[in-house]
């Protein structure tokens, strides 16, 4: 049996995103929307991967990377979380399994961008080992090593990102796998309500962030919701 | 004493790209400040005992908003190039001056990318998935890296022109003035985006789903007066009531 190369492309996609979310260039590529679409073109099943990447996005928008602040590791995060509900939903591809799969997508996504906290803040104690080397070879004369430790610091994130994801994905699709396919009825209601809810909740978020307790811009807001509802309504009729 | 050419300075930018690919609890970016840096050195002190001397300093303490570094990083060059003249400020100089330019960067930086455009670009990303496009992702993405990726590698030079105060004129009003702006036209883009969540192409949700949206609305509102749970935290509290919930179901 030939294994297939799209997995590899998914936890390699894992580890540029674990690059870009911090260490190098901080461009959103690593946003899951970005990933998520990439995910979609890849394995040929869009509407999976946006239903995932949406509320992952959105989600992720509100989490900040302030200051020495360790937010979730959304850029692990939605990858595997994506990964994972593609995967489920090519195992059993029914309509309601694939609303199930989404689901545990987002859990999974939300778990994995969680625990990568502490593997955030592990790889900065060992960043600490190599900025005091750093610094000893450079008063030593070693002007080269600030390059040397530069890039070692970027292979570190780059391998620790792959794995991560390589790991979560495995783990996350054979152990939900029975599940996915055994309680697709229920996983396709609790998806049903879940939905909406992570996706006000994490718009509500966004929209504090927004209006900053003035009230022009909620005036803004409650504006621009009636217009477009009553532009899609007559646009409905 | 040579002065910095613009190879210089977008050998600087291209490094700020680098800037935290070694942040930790110590230092936070200043093994990052200190390559990026490199180039200026290079270029100010052929005398490799002082070049060294030199670079040994700009490993201290460093921390700002990434995208603004660079702007920090032009003015200190200038400065460089004063002290490598004999003019410019002394060690302790530099290093107040690189605290006092990290501070106010992070603080009009933070507002402006982290809590204001990344916001947006995403909103403007999900609002175009949710309506059914395949480009939201690439929208979202240059929303945010026209003005990133800009104020990254012209903000080197911008700064070595300016000098400290480069944040102190038109920059700082131009950068607080598109805050604003970007976090009006957030709040119209997200109007729009609970309207198409409502009505999406093809059809009206179900009450239960406008209902649990409405729910969803009022539980993030909450978890924004409250730094913890995180949304993240609450997301995973949600799915699990849930979940429960579809299985008494």
């Amino acid at each position: 049996m030939i294994p297939d190369t799209r997995w590899v492309w998914t936890a390699l996609l894992g580890g540029f995103a674990t690059l870009d979310a911090t260490p190098v260039g901080q461009t959103l590529l690593s946003q899951p929307l970005v990933t998520a679409t990439a995910l979609g073109w890849m394995w040929g099943d869009l509407e999976t991967a946006l239903a995932v990447g949406v509320v992952l996005q959105i989600l992720a928008a509100s989490t900040l990377p302030i200051g020495a602040r360790t937010p979730e590791d959304y850029a692990a995060g939605g990858v595997a979380g994506v990964a994972i509900a593609i995967a489920l939903a090519r195992a059993h591809p029914f309509p309601m399994a694939r609303e199930g799969a989404q689901l545990l997508g987002v859990l999974a996504g939300m778990v994995v961008a969680s625990l990568g906290v502490p593997l955030v803040k592990w790889q900065r104690r060992r960043n600490e080992g190599l900025a005091r080397w750093t610094e000893a070879a450079v008063r030593a004369g070693d002007e080269k090593a600030l390059g040397a430790a530069t890039y070692a610091g970027v292979v570190l994130a780059f391998g620790i990102g792959v794995t991560f994801t390589a790991a979560s994905v495995a783990i996350g699709v054979i152990g939900l796998d029975g599940l996915a396919g055994r309680e697709s009825l229920r996983l396709a209601h609790a998806w049903g309500l879940a939905e909406p809810l992570w996706i006000g909740l994490g718009i509500a978020q966004m929209l504090f962030a927004f209006i900053q307790r003035r009230l022009t811009r909620a005036a803004v807001f409650g504006g621009s919701l009636t217009v477009a509802w009553i532009w899609l309504v007559l646009r409905t009729r | 004493m040579p002065a910095l050419s613009r190879g210089d300075q977008w050998r600087v930018a291209w490094r700020t790209m680098f800037l935290q690919a070694t942040w930790n609890y110590e230092r936070q970016q200043g093994l990052g400040w200190a390559w990026a840096f490199q180039p200026v050195l290079e270029r100010l002190y052929p005398d490799a005992a002082q070049r060294r001397e030199r670079l040994a300093e700009h490993t201290a303490y460093f921390n700002t908003q990434p995208t603004l570094a660079s702007l920090a990083l032009g003015a200190a060059a200038g400065l460089e190039e004063q002290r490598a003249a004999g003019t410019g400020p002394d060690a302790d100089g530099m290093a107040r001056v690189k605290g006092v330019l990290g501070a106010a960067l992070a603080a009009l930086g933070d507002r402006l990318f982290w809590f204001t455009l990344r916001p947006f670009a995403a909103a403007l990303g999900v609002l175009m998935a949710v309506g059914g496009s395949p480009w939201g992702a690439l929208v979202l993405w240059l929303c945010y890296d026209s003005l990133h990726l800009t104020l990254r590698f012209a903000g080197v030079g911008m700064g070595y022109r300016a000098g400290p105060a480069v944040l102190s004129g038109a920059l700082r009003d131009r950068l607080e003035g598109l805050v604003r702006r970007v976090a009006v036209l957030g709040c119209g883009v997200l109007g729009i985006l609970v309207a198409t969540l409502l009505m999406p192409p093809g059809g009206v949700r179900m009450l239960a789903w406008q209902a649990s949206l409405l729910a969803g609305l009022l539980f993030g509102a909450i978890a924004a007066l409250r730094s913890r749970p995180s949304p993240t935290q609450w997301g995973l509290g949600l799915g699990a009531l849930c979940l429960v919930a579809a299985w008494r179901h």
